[in-house]
């Protein structure tokens, strides 16, 4: 579908992180919507200016300079729509990840149950579950006031009880909810979001509505064992934005910029995610990844389902002694392809959570980085991989099959070689089967989920016209074998007739030379029961695959990946693994 | 491009809010001179309730708890006060737990706040009350020298300053502190040992200020009762020489070492303030400014830190770094006029 000039709406994306705001311009080109130019500032968010605002107009003062465009100027603003004279933009739309967490308390009826689905909803969102109350607490009333007191959280999530199900429990809690609310001066006052049993709604507004800002969504689990989280999401969402112009100096200017369209970065990223899902195949699923300066985040859709995951203090900056809290040091630098001593790693990550917008200046330091990132990511996927496997998947704990992956944060696009990129991926991720591993360049994955609203088809546009780079296909078999053991045979079938044939040993990664773009087809036949994701165990298939900046990439090293012992053995193998990589860069 | 700016400076006027988080009695008045230890505002610290089940208690139904209800919300009792009753054969009634204040009465329930003792917010620093903020707290000012940190563990103190020595760019070790250092807040280089802290707290001294700390000091760090704060980093490097001068220079001075938790979304950093009242009045230090070349900048990172040096010159395009990353780049100038190019992410500006 062609654009026609009259109806194209150029387009501005922001995006308010941690550390840095992105300005991202978007127009038509030859009749279809093209990303154009990408500017960056330091966040403003914090001190000493608190106020978002200038760290947004410098980053289109320098998107001015790149495009040559003048977007706004300090007597008219921002100018919007567009001029005659291609002056100014038609549209611009908001994201936003900076700021501290949004606190929360989750109330439910049991606590692997509607416990479970609350913190679920929290974890779409920038937020911190700081207490959970349940039945199954054993607290007084009493106590459940003074703990509600005590935390004053910015967001009470209720949960509990199928429709038409268990009530009582749920309302002796509810009291404990309102009084303790009553207690907090207005300003104080916690968002509530009810999302439990339907038919307590109207008790719920009764007793809420008044002394909070009580929010209503449907129930998240109408019935036992069905989580239906998309709903309250929604909400949730326009709390986070509620929360943010509270918090956050210069976003009520933002809210109006955008004319309303101003969303969390993570909410924009699964709904870029959901829609990619619907544009490739629906049934496998897509996952995008976002490894940012304090939270990492993690989106995937398939078949019309999203899960959508945050994990604040858990970034390669500002949360990076968030990695080193979530695992041991020496599961960080079983990362690393040589010898730092543990000291040097533990002071780097914490100058490097004390100074996040710095630099790694030499290469020891960006190996601590890189290695922090594949902790943060190999951290938030075990703890998401429950959450996205079908019922019937019987490696629960591995990846389930899914294509493609698409990576975006500082680390992977900064990062110096394409293999340092695609190695971070590879390893946090670990996928299974034969995939794609794509890279969001320019951060384009925010703006364009915003965008998507209100413009589908800059969406799918800006999408077809191979925004992503493409790292490289994944062939990864799993099962059980002894290093050096073959497991796979590969034939390789060119476009132009020719083909060559590889057996693969358990134990390693091996590059194919494919050209980027090149089209082929494979015959893969797994060995010893390996399975390939071509139905089962020991099945072949033939499958399509088109090469990588590094070509096709054969990741045999085991699921989940294993580690030696001794620490030597990991970073030597590291260092061959990257090593064999670079040599394809 | 903006920078952070980190502040050490010998003269400034500092301007400081100190505000409770609830509401409180403000007990200074504007223009008061305040010392450290002066109370601002006093408020209830941390309050309990109780929820009394009136109905429950006297075994009636709710509205019948509500008629026999003898006191109401806002009302004050001692312990041992009747707040429902009597009914029945035995004239049942219920009675306050501790002295306090009904909050809420009705539906056959109370919620009572048990009186609990006053917290008091000391001003933390000397200067002058410029500004109430009703019912939080007050605006204190004063001029004077001020070292802003990167970390703290939570403690606040006020004490006499003494560097352990003139050259604060040496480990601090077990055998330099003495009983001479009681009762004073120390400075020193960096401290690589958890046990020299747990020495230091057995002379006891007041306070600990260091350049550097190792991470493997931190656990030990975060547990000492006395407030300790690190200026520049984390590692076993000097202090940079902007604090030191001023440190030694105010050796025997009476300093506000405010080592709070550094918060990141808040810009609250830890501090040091020496307040020198009978110096002329500067200007406010300017809370951000663009990076050009003459601007005094101290590293942050890397081999350099954290020297101190002045930009000579902005690099027009970007720079290949020893890790292969594509950076901004400044060439810097340091004082012993050796020259390095350093990514402009790794500097802040120094205001001084």
């Amino acid at each position: 579908m062609d654009t026609t000039t009259v109806s194209a709406k150029s387009l501005i994306t922001v995006d308010i992180g941690n550390t840095i705001t992105r300005a991202l311009f978007f127009d038509v080109v030859s009749g279809r919507y093209r990303f154009l130019a990408s500017a960056s500032a330091p966040t403003t968010a914090a001190a000493p200016l608190f106020d978002v605002t200038e760290g947004v107009w410098r980053a289109i003062e320098e998107l001015q300079r790149i495009t040559s465009r003048t977007f706004y100027t300090e007597k008219e603003g921002m100018i919007i729509p567009s001029t005659q004279d291609n002056q100014g933009v038609d549209v611009m739309v908001a994201t936003m990840s900076a700021g501290k967490p949004i606190s929360v308390v989750t109330v439910g009826l049991l606590d692997n149950v509607s416990l479970l689905n609350a913190r679920h909803l929290a974890q779409t969102t920038y937020s911190e579950v700081i207490a959970n109350i349940s039945l199954n607490d054993r607290l007084t009333s009493t106590e459940r006031i003074n703990l509600l007191f005590e935390k004053r959280p910015d967001l009470i999530i209720i949960t509990g009880g199928t429709d038409k199900g268990a009530s009582k429990s749920l309302l002796s809690i509810l009291e404990s909810i309102g009084l303790s609310s009553f207690l907090l001066d207005d300003s104080l006052r916690p968002h509530i979001l009810y999302t439990g049993n339907e038919e307590l709604q109207e008790e719920v507004k009764k007793g809420l509505a008044k002394i909070s800002k009580l929010h209503i969504a449907p129930n998240i689990q109408p019935v036992l064992g069905k989580e239906n989280i998309s709903p309250a999401q929604n909400v949730l969402n326009e709390i986070y934005k509620d929360v943010r112009k509270r918090q956050t100096g210069g976003i009520r200017e933002v809210i109006s910029w955008t004319e309303g369209n101003f969303t969390s970065t993570a909410s924009a990223l699964g709904r870029v995610i959901r829609f990619l899902s619907g544009k490739y195949e629906p049934e496998k699923g897509v996952m995008g990844v976002d490894i940012g300066s304090y939270a990492t985040v993690l989106a995937v859709a398939s078949s019309g389902a999203e899960t959508l995951r945050v994990f604040p203090n858990l970034g390669v900056g500002a949360g990076s002694t968030g990695v080193l809290e979530n695992s041991s040091l020496e599961e960080i630098t079983r990362w690393l392809p040589f010898h730092i001593p543990e000291q040097d790693v533990r002071d780097y990550i914490n100058n490097k959570s004390a100074y996040p917008a710095s630099l790694p200046a030499e290469s020891d330091q960006l190996e601590i980085e890189i290695a922090l990132a594949k902790q943060a990511l190999r951290i938030a996927v075990e703890k998401t991989i429950p959450s996205i496997h079908k019922r019937s998947s019987t490696h629960k704990s591995l990846m389930p099959p899914i294509e493609p992956f698409i990576g975006s944060g500082r680390i992977l696009t900064n990062a110096p070689t394409r293999a340092q990129s695609l190695s971070i991926l590879l390893d946090g991720l670990q996928p299974t089967g034969v995939t794609t591993l794509a890279l969001d360049q320019n951060g384009i994955l925010p703006g364009l989920g915003a965008a998507s609203e209100i413009n589908p088809l800059l969406t799918v546009q800006v999408i077809e016209s191979n925004t992503f780079l493409n790292l490289g296909t994944i062939i990864a078999p799993y099962g059980y074998a002894r290093p050096g053991t073959p497991i796979l045979r590969i034939r390789v079938n060119r476009e132009d007739g020719r083909t060559f044939t590889r057996e693969i040993k358990y134990g390693s990664l091996t590059v194919l030379p494919i050209e980027l773009g090149e089209k082929v087809s494979l015959h893969l036949r797994p060995l010893h029961r390996f399975d390939v994701g071509m139905g089962g165990p020991g099945k072949s298939g033939k499958v399509n695959a088109v090469g990588g900046s590094l070509g096709i990439i054969v990741d045999t090293r085991g699921r989940p990946l294993p580690f030696s012992l001794d620490p030597e053995k990991n970073w030597k193998r590291n260092d061959t693994w990257i090593k064999g990589l670079l040599k394809y860069e | 491009m903006l920078s952070k700016v980190k502040h050490i400076h010998k003269l400034t006027n500092i301007r400081r809010e100190r505000v409770l988080p609830t509401e409180g009695h403000v007990i200074v008045r504007r223009m008061q001179k305040v010392t450290p230890t002066d109370v601002i505002v006093v408020a209830p610290s941390n309050p309990k309730y109780i929820l009394l089940e009136i109905a429950h208690g006297l075994n009636v139904t709710p509205a019948r708890a509500d008629d026999l209800l003898q006191r109401r919300a806002g009302d004050e009792l001692a312990k041992g006060d009747i707040i429902a009753g009597p009914v029945g054969l035995f004239q049942r009634v219920i009675r306050a737990p501790h002295s306090g204040l009904v909050r809420i009465a009705g539906e056959g329930k109370v919620l009572f706040e048990i009186s609990s003792p006053l917290f008091e917010l000391h001003a933390g620093m000397e200067g002058t009350i410029t500004n109430i903020i009703p019912e939080r707290g007050a605006i204190i000012e004063t001029r004077g020298a001020l070292i802003q940190g990167v970390w703290g563990n939570g403690n606040i103190t006020y004490g006499v300053i003494q560097p352990i020595s003139n050259n604060l760019n040496q480990e601090l070790l077990a055998e330099q502190i003495n009983i001479g250092f009681r009762g004073a807040i120390l400075a020193a280089g960096y401290c690589g040992n958890p046990n020299v802290l747990e020495i230091a707290a057995t002379i006891p001294i007041k306070g600990l200020v260091l350049g550097s700390i190792s991470s493997d000091v931190l656990p030990t760090a975060k547990s000492m009762n006395y407030p300790i704060l690190v200026i520049d980093g984390f590692g076993t490097k000097p202090m940079n020489t902007a604090a030191e001068e001023i440190l030694v220079a105010n050796r025997d001075r009476n300093v506000a070492l405010n080592a709070r938790v550094y918060d990141p979304f808040s810009g609250k950093y830890p501090e040091i303030i020496i307040s020198q009242p009978n110096q002329p009045e500067p200007n406010l230090p300017i809370e951000s400014e663009p990076l050009v070349s003459g601007k005094r900048v101290i590293i942050v990172k890397g081999s350099q830190s954290p020297q101190i040096g002045t930009i000579d010159s902005i690099h027009s395009r970007k720079k290949v770094l020893s890790s292969g990353i594509k950076a901004r780049v400044a060439d810097v100038t340091f004082g012993n006029e050796k020259r390095a190019t350093i990514p402009l992410s790794n500097v802040e500006i120094l205001m001084e």
